[in-house]
């Protein structure tokens, strides 16, 4: 077929489309992916006795610093969906908040006693924690390549990174509805691990599952 | 007074400024609908898909018109990726280069595609069609029955979506979304063809 030909039959495809599509899908697979987790925490993993736990400081710790890199990391995701735009400053945002959450772990080790802080930093759940984060971020990172493949990303491996933080860091959310521990330098160990596996299962398998 | 030194170059001048306005217009409308701006648009961008190509892989080959008809079929079928609030080249120019970078490492070739300013797309224009490699017209062949007698009806007869779809009893509104499907199965077919 001769290019001018192909050219008037794509000219034919011509319907209204609608506009922001990028964020829209990209949302759409977060709610969907987020609904699935969420089933998963509740259903399975039980939710703590929440009315309690909302009235704690170290809960809302944990969900602003989950919370706070989940939306880092979508705009960040949004802008590696779409070809030819600039990242600006969200990757400084990003490491930003994972650094801070790092900091305030590490302080917190420091202000507590030699005797006391292998017990604040591992607390009860250390060996299960980065692993079920991770596991709970699979279904969003599932729904979130579905999405990408219909947009046009052109940096793989660093796209497939960043929406498997995206879920990893919205999968970590969910799972402090049911996770009890206090620490901020829990937090910022085993929480970050299970995301950061999560990015890296992205890193290796954007190269592949988002080809187009 | 001394003469003023005059720059042996002087700074690069700025072609892309007007082509990209107008593209951009372009393509903002037929993201609206209108498929004239749309059959513009992709007039235009093929004449400067051919002359990047071309500049990169050599004029002529094969491989050139080929890549043209893979991007413009990938700028049609990706555009909802596009932010009508940002340029337009850089958008175009990723996709192109995306696309030139794909199909040199499917054949193996460890060649380097060097990041260049997104305006380098629309430096050359080449309107001169050269010969396909791939040829879709044999794809097409591949297509379910029904797929295929609206898209001749549409392609051969020049009947506009509206005439085939009556012309072969099915509301316009399928018939619209036929022809998506069949856009995305040529594409894919594309892809395992080139493998």
């Amino acid at each position: 077929m001769r290019t001018v030909d192909l050219i008037e039959l794509l000219a034919r495809d011509t319907r209204a489309r609608p506009p922001r599509a990028t964020a829209a899908r990209l949302l759409t697979a977060l709610a969907a992916g987020g609904a699935l987790t969420l089933a998963v925490v509740v259903l399975g993993l039980h939710c703590q006795p929440l009315q309690q736990a909302a009235r704690q400081p170290w809960f809302w710790m944990k969900a602003g610093y989950t919370g706070v890199l989940t939306v880092a990391a979508a705009v960040t995701l949004r802008r590696l969906a779409a070809p030819g735009t600039r990242l600006r400053t969200s990757p400084l945002a990003l490491t930003l908040v994972l650094l801070a959450m790092l900091a305030l772990g590490a302080g917190q080790l420091l202000a507590t006693a030699p005797a006391g802080r292998l017990a604040l930093w591992l607390g009860q759940t250390w060996k299960v924690c980065s692993p079920l984060i991770l596991l709970l971020a699979l279904p969003i990172y599932a729904a979130l390549v579905v999405a990408l493949r219909t947009l046009a990303p052109t940096r793989l491996p660093q796209t497939g990174a960043v929406a498997g933080l995206t879920a990893g860091a919205l999968a970590a959310t969910l799972y402090g509805l049911h996770c009890p521990e206090q620490a901020a330098a829990f937090v910022a160990t085993w929480y970050t691990l299970g995301i950061v596996a999560a990015a890296a299962v992205g890193a290796l398998t954007g190269r592949w599952l988002l080809r187009w | 007074m001394p003469e003023m030194a005059v720059p042996a170059q002087a700074s690069p001048v700025e072609p892309t400024s007007d082509a990209e306005a107008r593209l951009r217009t372009l393509m903002i409308r037929g993201l609206e609908g209108d498929s004239v701006a749309h059959l513009a648009l992709l007039r235009t961008l093929s004449g400067h898909l051919r002359g990047y190509f071309a500049r990169r892989l050599g004029t002529g080959t094969s491989e050139v018109e080929d890549l043209v008809q893979e991007t413009l079929l990938a700028v049609h079928l990706k555009r909802d990726s596009y932010d009508r609030s940002l340029p337009f080249t850089p958008w175009a120019y990723a996709i192109a280069r995306y696309k030139l970078f794909d199909h040199l490492r499917r054949r193996h070739r460890q060649v380097h595609v060097p990041l260049e300013d997104a305006g380098t797309l629309l430096a050359v224009e080449d309107t001169e069609e050269g010969a396909v490699r791939t040829d879709l017209e044999r794809m097409l062949q591949r297509l379910p029955p029904r797929q295929r007698s609206l898209l001749e009806d549409v392609r051969l007869h020049g009947l506009s979506i509206e005439e085939a779809a009556r012309h072969r009893g099915v509301s316009p509104v399928s018939a619209r979304v036929m022809l998506h499907r069949t856009l995305k199965w040529l594409n894919r077919a594309w892809h395992d063809e080139n493998r």
